[in-house]
């Protein structure tokens, strides 16, 4: 399949006012409703503490932070409004897009509000299927097929540069000053009604005349963000990025050149990241924004949660602070089983052990064990180097089980693992001289870090967030490494790898040794958050929960993996743990449900169908995603191979038809 | 000595029981290479179906049937069993399995994994969460053989076991459908290409397997009495174990491994705590993963699984 060449890869400048109609519109939408549901409340409080209401953080820290959310939330916002309309295409329609925006981001806010954000968006992801299951059904009974994405490789030209800037600045400054309009007539409304101080008016004003001006701005600083997207013009010297027109032209020509000799996949690939196309929400430029956002909720999170769920947020952040290790453990199985293709079934030996590590260093069976008398005053800062210990101590039994399993092939492989991680947990019940046996070990001492109160659970969520990052950056340069592709390289074919050079006894020492490593990083992590462990909580169950984590984000890639964690960890325990709970309270839909059921079943109770359920899900969601969530580009690629037979012309050396390729087709 | 041989008299039969399950996935891994997490779970069903038809037959450990009429009961109690866990296998092979056949290779097993926590779940709703007991009808007569004791119960065991043993074994090796099987196993495509219905004897192969697991099901409740919703989780790990032991895919391995993890487990509880602290039984599972690890060590592809050359 040819890569098209139409001439037209810009709408015409006159149509900028369609393009700004429909991204203006767009954006505002779920903007506006988050800021009258929490951003509003936010911005108040930091603008006059007095008069913010109850169960809200007003200490100056807080407020700073609040305050550091609000901007950033708004610049992205107003680059994002820039960005996107320089970088459509504009060949697909205003209403499809409103409809999945309704879809993708209304949906979720307005379920995240009214339920919570688990159970919001836990609602969100069923309304998604339903969503494509209605509109698969409607295009097939409509007979359409939606065009395939704009692959246009043409450089645009000076003209055309100057055209997307301009959309840049008139999206940020038009997004701006409607937002700013509309917050206007909201506040001058309450103030009429009296409901407003006259220092939020000030601010309103302020924020009037702000607003427009930074999105003038912003758009600026977004339309070069586009244009560094676009290719350059070949032959002429205004492209790259501007410092040496010759060396940039040269540069575009042979990025142009790279994107036509790749596979059509990979070019559609390439090409869909380009400015200008057909979806740039999608594009990998506006995922910088979504991304640059996310952070910023996550790391101001626990400040935001009073303001947007109300009084309960250290219970919260408790849960998501177990959620966080489970994204570690299943990153570090992701190694061993996503990169380097070893099934894993006993990974949580690795967990125990890290966990077993910091509990009997960090807590008085330290002393008993060695007669060392601990002061716990100060005792607790070894958690700091222990962290780093406890990951190295199950690394180095990660090396001692890939031992002997270097000569094993896929499951028995599986079945060796699956009994390090059943003898694993038998030591530490049985040796009790050292563990206590089946009562585990408890008391173990929280982390100290001065001016740090480590009661509360703000202090883990933070510390995890740290951890989770650092694990994503390793296991990104590990992925991308010399490493990484010996890992995939054994994944692929073993004794083709081994034939290329690459050492397998090492290579497979390393991914069991990096994947313990994790498992050892988040025990350590896990005993000092829990205070207490015990040998029962390292099951092959749990060896198997990470194996599906692992499998159902998508194995081998990264946001897969973490989306996994996060999705299965959810599932199982904050919605079908909690709907019990939920459905006591006779506000509830479920509470109607649970009686429902009870009468025809007595004593029922949603908590004895819960493994019911999650096997149910699980199965459901192999066969309808076999391939995972967020399938990694490598397998997404695999897959696409296998259903498009074509020959790809632009992976030949010589093109079909020249008389070069008759010459090597035609055999005497 | 005697001790140690009485060991290995429980050891057998326990070994049996272990081996007739592994015979489930040792046939289902040969055919479709998926460890079928779900067989565990097969079994526990498999003692759930004896219990209840011994409770819609009256019968209790105090008022039940002797002589011929005992038997009959023994026979249908059986047969219904391993029915039932057929019919069962086959219903999960077709909805969870088979939508899966040409997916990524970790997309069935963790369809497997759902499915066991489905049966689990469903047998901790049918029969409760704790011990459910199973009515000890068969007569219970100990014959002294040399310094040995053994009991009619392990001899019923052993008998039952061994026969279906060699009936598979029979099937497998002698009859047209037991040669598509084996087509099946080596070449899928070759097999469908000579007319084999690839299909249909995939869901054979599960049907066998789990009708063998329904009776190991039923023996195991007339050996020990009692059954519980989780036991097919222990059992299967076990299980598995032994089919990998004997070289997975192989038939007369997966015997072999059962035995011989059987016989390991009973022999573990001979050593004394002041080698192990609590004594052998205490680490019974780590002994046996232990012992396996070491074996796979110096055969890589089990007691009796070959050596597979490697593919360029």
């Amino acid at each position: 399949m040819f890569l098209s060449r139409s001439s037209n890869i810009l709408l015409p400048a006159s149509d900028t006012r369609k393009l700004l109609i429909k991204w203006v519109v767009a954006l505002l939408v779920p903007v506006v409703v988050f800021t009258l549901w929490g951003g509003e409340s936010i911005i108040n409080a930091v603008i006059s503490p007095a008069t913010a209401s109850g169960g809200v953080p007003t200490d100056t820290g807080s407020l700073v932070a609040a305050a550091i959310f609000t901007v950033v939330f708004n610049i992205v916002v107003l680059l994002l409004a820039g960005y996107l309309v320089a970088a459509d295409s504009g060949r697909r329609g205003m209403i499809e897009l409103w409809v999945e925006v309704i879809v993708f981001a209304l949906v979720p806010l307005i379920l995240v509000i009214l339920l919570g954000l688990i159970l919001g968006m836990a609602l969100a992801a069923v309304a998604w299927l339903a969503y494509f299951y209605v509109r698969n059904a409607v295009r097939k009974a409509r007979h359409y097929t939606p065009p395939p994405p704009l692959a246009s490789l043409k450089a645009i030209n000076a003209e055309q540069r100057s055209v997307l800037m301009s959309r840049a600045i008139l999206g940020g400054f038009w997004f701006g000053l409607t937002f700013a309009l509309i917050s206007l007539v909201v506040d001058l409304a309450y103030f009429f009604s009296g409901s407003l101080p006259t220092v939020i008016l000030i601010w309103a004003i302020i924020r009037t005349i702000l607003l427009p001006v930074a999105g003038y701005f912003l758009g600026r600083l977004a339309g070069i963000m586009a244009l560094r997207r676009t290719l350059p013009q070949t032959g002429n010297g205004t492209g790259g990025n501007g410092e040496n027109g010759r060396n940039g032209s040269r540069n575009g020509l042979r990025r142009r050149q790279q994107l036509e000799v790749l596979s059509t996949t990979r070019a559609r690939e390439e090409a869909k990241d380009l400015v200008p196309n057909d979806l740039p929400l999608r594009s990998a430029g506006a995922q910088r924004f979504f991304l640059t956002l996310l952070v910023a909720v996550m790391l101001f999170y626990p400040i935001l949660d009073s303001f947007l769920f109300g009084p309960g947020t250290d219970g919260r952040l408790a849960g998501y602070g177990d959620a966080g290790y489970y994204v570690i453990l299943a990153l570090g199985l992701n190694i061993v089983v996503g990169f380097a293709g070893l099934l894993d079934l006993g990974y949580v030996a690795f967990f125990a052990i890290g966990s077993y590590a910091w509990a009997m260093v960090g807590s008085t069976q330290f002393g008993f064990l060695t007669g060392i008398l601990v002061n716990p005053h100060i005792w607790p800062w070894f958690f700091w180097p222990m962290l780093l210990g406890a990951a190295l101590i199950a690394a180095f039994f990660g090396v001692i089980l890939g031992a002997p399993t270097l000569r094993l092939r896929g499951d028995y492989l599986a079945i060796v693992t699956l009994g390090f991680g059943e003898i694993v947990p038998v030591v530490f019940t049985e040796l009790d001289k050292y563990t206590n046996g089946i009562n585990g070990i408890v008391g173990i001492y929280s982390p100290i870090l001065p001016g740090v109160d480590w009661s509360s659970s703000t202090p883990y969520y933070y510390l995890i967030l740290v951890l989770i990052a650092i694990t994503i950056f390793i296991n990104v340069r590990l992925r991308d490494s010399r490493l990484g592709r010996a890992w995939i390289a054994i994944r692929e074919d073993e004794v083709a790898a081994e034939s290329s050079g690459v050492n397998l006894v090492r290579t497979k020492l390393f991914a069991f040794a990096a994947g313990a490593f994790f498992a050892g990083l988040a025990g350590a992590f896990h005993a000092a958050k829990l205070g207490s462990v015990s040998p029962d909580s390292f099951g092959f169950g749990d060896s198997v929960i990470y194996l599906a984590m692992v499998v159902i984000g998508g194995i081998g890639s990264i946001p897969g993996v973490i989306v996994g964690a996060i999705a299965v960890y959810a599932i199982n325990v904050f919605i079908l743990a909690n709907l019990d709970s939920l459905a006591s309270d006779p506000n509830n839909i479920l509470y109607a449900v649970h009686n429902t059921i009870a009468n025809v079943v007595p004593g029922f109770t949603f908590g004895n169908i819960r493994n019911l359920v999650f096997g149910i899900i699980l199965v459901a969601i192999m066969i309808f995603r076999p391939e995972g969530l967020i399938p990694s580009a490598r397998r997404r690629r695999e897959l696409q191979h296998g259903n498009n037979e074509e020959v790809e012309l632009g992976a030949l050396d010589v093109p079909p038809g020249s008389a070069e390729f008759e010459a090597e087709v035609h055999v005497e | 000595m005697t001790l140690l041989l009485q060991e290995i008299v429980v050891g057998l039969t326990t070994g049996t029981i272990y081996a007739l399950i592994a015979l489930g996935y040792t046939m289902v891994y040969g055919i479709v290479e998926l460890i079928n997490f779900a067989h565990g779970d097969i079994f526990m069903i498999g003692t759930f179906v004896s219990i209840s038809i011994f409770g819609l037959l009256g019968i209790t450990a105090t008022s039940h049937p002797t002589g011929f009429a005992l038997i009959g009961v023994l026979v249908i109690t059986c047969l219904v069993s391993m029915l039932v866990c057929a019919v069962l296998g086959l219903v999960i092979e077709r909805v969870a399995y088979r939508p899966l056949r040409n997916a990524p290779r970790l997309a069935p097993l963790i369809s497997a994994i759902g499915v066991s926590l489905i049966l689990e779940n469903f047998g901790s709703l049918w029969k409760g969460v704790s011990f459910v007991s199973f009515p000890q009808i068969f007569p219970q007569v100990t014959y002294d053989i040399g310094p040995v004791t053994i009991s009619s119960v392990n001899i019923l065991v052993l008998v039952v076991a061994l026969s279906l043993m060699i009936g598979l074994q029979w099937m497998v090796n002698s009859t047209r459908i037991g040669r598509a099987m084996r087509a099946v196993a080596q070449d899928r495509e070759a097999a469908a290409l000579m007319g084999v219905n690839v299909d249909r004897i995939i869901g054979l192969t599960f049907f066998i397997g789990a009708a063998l697991a329904g009776a190991a099901g039923f023996i195991y409740g007339l050996q020990y009495g009692s059954s519980i919703f989780y036991i097919g989780f222990q059992l299967g790990l076990i299980a598995f174990t032994a089919a990998v032991l004997g070289g997975i895919g192989n038939l007369a391995g997966a015997m072999l491994g059962g035995v011989v993890i059987g016989i390991i487990s009973a022999l573990s509880s001979l050593i004394p705590g002041s080698i192990l602290p609590h004594g052998g039984d205490a680490w019974q599972n780590a002994i046996i993963f232990a012992i396996l690890i070491l074996i796979l060590v110096f055969r890589p592809s089990g007691l009796l699984g070959q050596q597979v050359p490697e593919k360029v």
